[in-house]
């Protein structure tokens, strides 16, 4: 699972109001070389939720990334690698994602979260 | 005869054996084999149990009295027929009309990727495919759009084949699947650029429930584009033969309780989506569906005889023929659907969230 993905992932247990975003606990973090395309980054970081990529990141143990960031950064290439690095080429492979709320756990197997809610969190 | 012919002789019916099981069988050369099907999750020994169950769960697909036990048996059910599939049929599990002078992988690629263009993704964007399955669509729909495509599915085994299927396609950059139930999405509100949907809402108990959730997640002015299963204008419910073939329909492919035509629009409007476009893809001019059905049917004895011969040799799990002629006969019902023009699996609709409360009054 890339912080891309993260990114979009909310606990839906009933009852939680706000269940964005996921903690993370990193067990095996994989990384995956991915070409760059600057134009895919910068539609990307408009719609990415920047404090939640960056906790997430140092999560998955990548500390290279700012506290704030903002568009004219997209200029500087040093920026737009690690943006890049951190956002397509990081993989949880193994792991879970917490709810905020609740602390309950989403497995992260084999890269894939299993997002299954039980019966009484419906 | 001699030793020399007799070899040759051999060698020929050897050669043309493989060639009718191993090459003109599974639906891609280097995709499932008949030596791996398995139960998805489930393992060998339980395969003829959860097939019976399933069975007798989805006796009267109408008249389910447990509605919350569906998303498990939707569940069974792909586990029990996802290796089949794609043995058989592709990684693509729906229908397409057939275009003459086109293969079927050509026919089912130019069907996904009209839904890219109807919901106008483009490079960047992010989709949703609600029911993915093994990705089949979300690969064609990536690699057309160049958009990020997230996949939902219920079933886990599934996830697992749809993330393999997009690591040998050299597309898990572009494509990500997630094990959820799209009835209560783990997305938050107003995210995604666009949806789309391939025959799979038709496993909601309750097409307003998955409506209202694609709704949710969808951010205001995105287009959601769906191909639905439903029964067509032709429809009869007291023809006794019609609702033989629909409940036959609905019963082999895990459905609780087809929707009418006219049903889809009114859903969309409901939970507040304006509606865009809608019609029949499987009306004329389009050629029929079903043909890749018919065309299939000495496939189905050629691979009914093949599993057989597997399962007693204990190489498939047992249970497997069972289900193998689930799939056969429901084939027979959705042919006779499409013959009688009474079903369709292509009900198209369009819709798009309203920028604000007033885009409504304003369209």
């Amino acid at each position: 699972m890339r912080l891309l993905t993260h990114n979009m992932l909310s606990s839906n247990i009933k009852g939680v109001v706000n269940g964005f975003p996921l903690r993370i606990e990193a067990e095996k973090v994989v990384e995956k070389t991915v070409e760059m395309n600057g134009d895919f980054l910068k539609k990307m970081f408009e719609k990415v939720d920047w404090k939640a990529f960056v906790d997430a990141s140092r999560a998955m143990g990548y500390n290279e990334l700012p506290e704030e960031a903002d568009p004219s950064m997209l200029d500087s290439d040093e920026f737009l690698n690690n943006f890049h690095h951190a956002l397509l080429e990081l993989h949880l492979e193994e792991g879970a994602l917490v709810c905020p709320e609740t602390g309950r756990r989403f497995p992260v197997t084999k890269g894939i979260p299993n997002m299954l809610l039980h019966e009484d969190e419906v | 005869m001699d030793s020399l012919s007799l070899f040759c002789t051999g060698a020929l019916l050897a050669g043309g054996l493989y060639w009718f099981v191993c090459v003109l069988g599974p639906a891609e050369q280097k995709g499932k084999r008949a030596t791996d099907l398995s139960g998805g999750s489930i393992s060998a020994e339980k395969v003829q149990d959860n097939y019976k169950q399933y069975w007798s769960f989805f006796r009267r697909p109408k008249e389910i009295e447990k509605a919350e036990k569906v998303p498990d048996f939707v569940d069974t059910f792909y586990n029990l027929v996802t290796d089949i599939y794609e043995w058989g049929w592709g990684q693509s599990f729906h229908f397409s009309p057939s275009i003459p002078g086109k293969s079927h992988r050509d026919a089912t690629r130019l069907h996904e990727e009209m839904a890219v263009d109807l919901i106008q993704a483009k490079p960047g964007d992010r989709v949703l495919d609600v029911g993915c399955g093994v990705g089949g669509p979300m690969r064609a729909i990536a690699a057309h759009s160049r958009a990020n495509v997230v996949g939902i599915t219920i079933n886990e085994y599934q996830v697992n084949r749809a993330r393999l299927h997009n690591k040998k396609a050299g597309l898990d950059s572009l494509c990500e699947v997630v094990c959820g139930n799209f009835l209560s999405m783990p997305f938050p509100d107003n995210s995604f650029d666009g949806a789309y949907s391939i025959e799979a809402t038709c496993h909601a108990p309750k097409l307003e429930e998955v409506y209202a959730e694609i709704f949710r997640v969808l951010k205001p002015g995105a287009l959601y584009v769906s191909y639905e299963w439903v029964t067509t204008d032709k429809y009869r419910a007291d023809d006794p033969e019609h609702v033989e073939v629909i409940q036959g329909i609905e019963r082999g492919d895990a459905l609780p309780g087809l929707r009418s035509y006219s049903d889809i629009a009114e859903t969309a409007r409901k939970v507040g989506f304006v509606v865009v476009k809608e019609r029949d893809l499987a009306k004329p001019p389009a050629q029929p569906w079903w043909s890749r059905l018919k065309m299939g049917r000495i496939a189905y004895w050629r691979n009914h005889i093949v599993v057989t011969v597997l399962a007693a040799l204990g190489i498939a799990p047992k249970g497997t023929v069972d289900v193998h002629e689930m799939l056969f006969k429901t084939a027979d019902y959705l042919t006779r659907g499409g013959d009688s023009g009474i079903f369709s699996p292509m009900h198209m609709i369009l819709c798009r969230k309203p920028l604000d409360t007033d885009d409504h009054a304003q369209t």
